[in-house]
């Protein structure tokens, strides 16, 4: 039986992982009780951190607290608020108190945040993280000092779609060099974009996980397609949207159908609700995927 | 060019609530082709300050106030600066902590100063250094991303910039798609593909 993820990468079962957000304060019970819904169904929780710069508790603690509860997890590290000691001793912790898995990104801008004042870090950039983290697997820090024990982390890198995007290609060719396990992508709604993005990173030859959210309406279509950095929603959808009497249902069938084309293209998905989990289940069966 | 806005008359009128007879130290070089320090603004700032009914008792312009010689200089150039109790300096941040190695009376400054910069075809250029002290700014055209991107990203943009545009500020460019054209111009896009280590911070 496959246990962990990073066994379940190498497997050639269609991955579903579910973003999770910690809360902000120190009630836990909500976002607990929304990754209930998840077991069974999701290969991994992906834990967010301090996403779209908007304070919460931290990714590790909360981390921890869904593993106790027998989730497999996947924490998300940015490098915007830690420098290259804090990002390391956050990655010894974490391992130590059980966490296998990681994803590392850049982390927006403290402007697009909560706390716009705050300094941005950025000590490291996330290539240099993902490298940072394969170092501590081999047991040296950064400073190439012996560790009392390293860490053997499953690492994710994350990735934007859009196959013009020559930039974008090249790092990400940088992020799987520096030992990638698995990349998660960008939120897909033009499955054609997704497509020949997937055929220009075949060479690359790493596991993808497509990014999911199901739109509500076509404003928040139209949102999207002005504001979030790298989505594309297509011409098609929003007048999908725009013609149907229940857009929230509409969305829903929408991002099945996307699910559907995406088992033939990558090794999963990584759903990202706006809000709570509580229609995943539900997606996930439109799209044909039953809890195991 | 260190590259400096002026403060808001009402914050530096704020800052010198409790302080009066006050002598004013211009910059000839970088504050006053940014028109933050220079003869008109500090004669500008005479009036202003004495309208608001402080007392001005007068002002200097050295040649730049990050290398003032000594205080004597200062009183060669006009002695009511021994007459004063405060000064302020229109010039950078490293001009007010130059002038207050050189003056015994609380300092202070009218401007922010926000980067290191120049000019180029008449054009204002902001954050083209940081001075990190461990220069690699060849590897990326000439074209540093360690001052024009925020987040300092030495190996490729981040996933907010699209279309050639800044996650921070969509107005401006993403220099790594400056970098890009630079690379291409100079045929060198074989350096988009060097991984780069983390810069070595020192204070230096």
């Amino acid at each position: 039986m496959l246990f962990n993820f990073r066994e379940k990468l190498n497997s050639s079962k269609f991955l579903v992982t579910a973003e999770i957000s910690p809360p902000k304060g120190t009630n836990v019970s909500t976002p607990l009780e929304d990754a209930i819904q998840l077991k069974g169904l999701a290969d991994a929780l992906n834990v967010t951190d301090n996403q779209c710069s908007i304070m919460h508790m931290s990714s590790l603690a909360f981390s921890k607290l869904l593993l106790d509860e027998g989730h497999e997890v996947i924490m998300q590290l940015t490098c915007r608020d830690r420098n290259r000691i804090g990002l390391q001793s956050d990655l010894l912790g974490a391992y130590a108190l059980g966490l296998r898995n990681v994803c590392v990104m850049t982390g927006d801008f403290p402007s697009c945040g909560d706390h716009p004042g705050s300094k941005p870090v950025y000590d490291l950039d996330s290539v240099q993280l993902l490298e940072l983290v394969r170092k501590l697997d081999k047991g040296i820090d950064l400073a190439g000092n012996k560790l009392d024990g390293g860490t053997c982390f499953c690492m994710g890198a994350v990735s934007g779609i859009n196959p013009q995007e020559v930039l974008q290609l090249i790092k990400l060719g940088k992020k799987v060099g520096c030992g990638a396990d698995f990349i998660q992508t960008q939120a897909v709604y033009d499955v054609g974009m997704f497509e020949e993005f997937v055929e220009s990173t075949a060479h690359l030859d790493v596991p993808i996980l497509a990014g999911l959210i199901p739109l509500k309406s076509l404003r928040m279509a139209e949102y999207m397609n002005e504001h979030i950095s790298g989505i594309h929603v297509p011409e098609e959808i929003l007048s999908r949207l725009k013609t149907a009497s229940d857009p929230v249902e509409e969305g829903f069938s929408i991002a099945s159908g996307t699910i559907k084309e995406l088992t033939k293209l990558c090794r999963g998905v990584h759903i990202m609700p706006i809000g709570s989990h509580k229609n995943t289940p539900r997606l996930l069966s439109m799209a044909g995927i039953s809890p195991k | 060019m260190i590259i400096t806005s002026a403060k808001p008359l009402e914050e530096i009128l704020e800052i010198l609530k409790d302080e009066d007879d006050i002598f004013i130290i211009g910059c000839n070089v970088c504050a006053a082709k940014l028109k933050t320090g220079g003869e008109p603004e500090v004669l500008d700032m005479c009036r202003r300050l004495e309208e608001h009914g402080k007392h001005v008792l007068g002002w200097a312009l050295p040649t730049a106030a990050c290398s003032i010689r000594s205080y004597e200089s200062l009183v060669e150039k006009n002695e009511k600066i021994k007459e004063a109790h405060c000064v302020l300096v229109m010039g950078c941040g490293s001009g007010v902590s130059a002038t207050s190695n050189v003056v015994d009376l609380p300092v202070y400054g009218s401007n922010n100063t926000l980067s290191l910069g120049g000019s180029s075809s008449g054009k204002l250029l902001t954050n083209q250094c940081i001075m990190c002290g461990d220069c690699t700014v060849g590897d990326f055209g000439g074209l540093c991303p360690k001052s024009q991107c925020p987040k300092g990203l030495l190996n490729g943009p981040c996933g907010g910039s699209v279309a050639g545009k800044c996650e921070v500020n969509r107005e401006d460019d993403c220099v790594w798609a400056l970098i890009y054209e630079r690379l291409k111009k100079i045929n060198r896009l074989d350096l988009l593909y060097v991984i780069h280590a983390p810069k070595e911070h020192a204070f230096k």
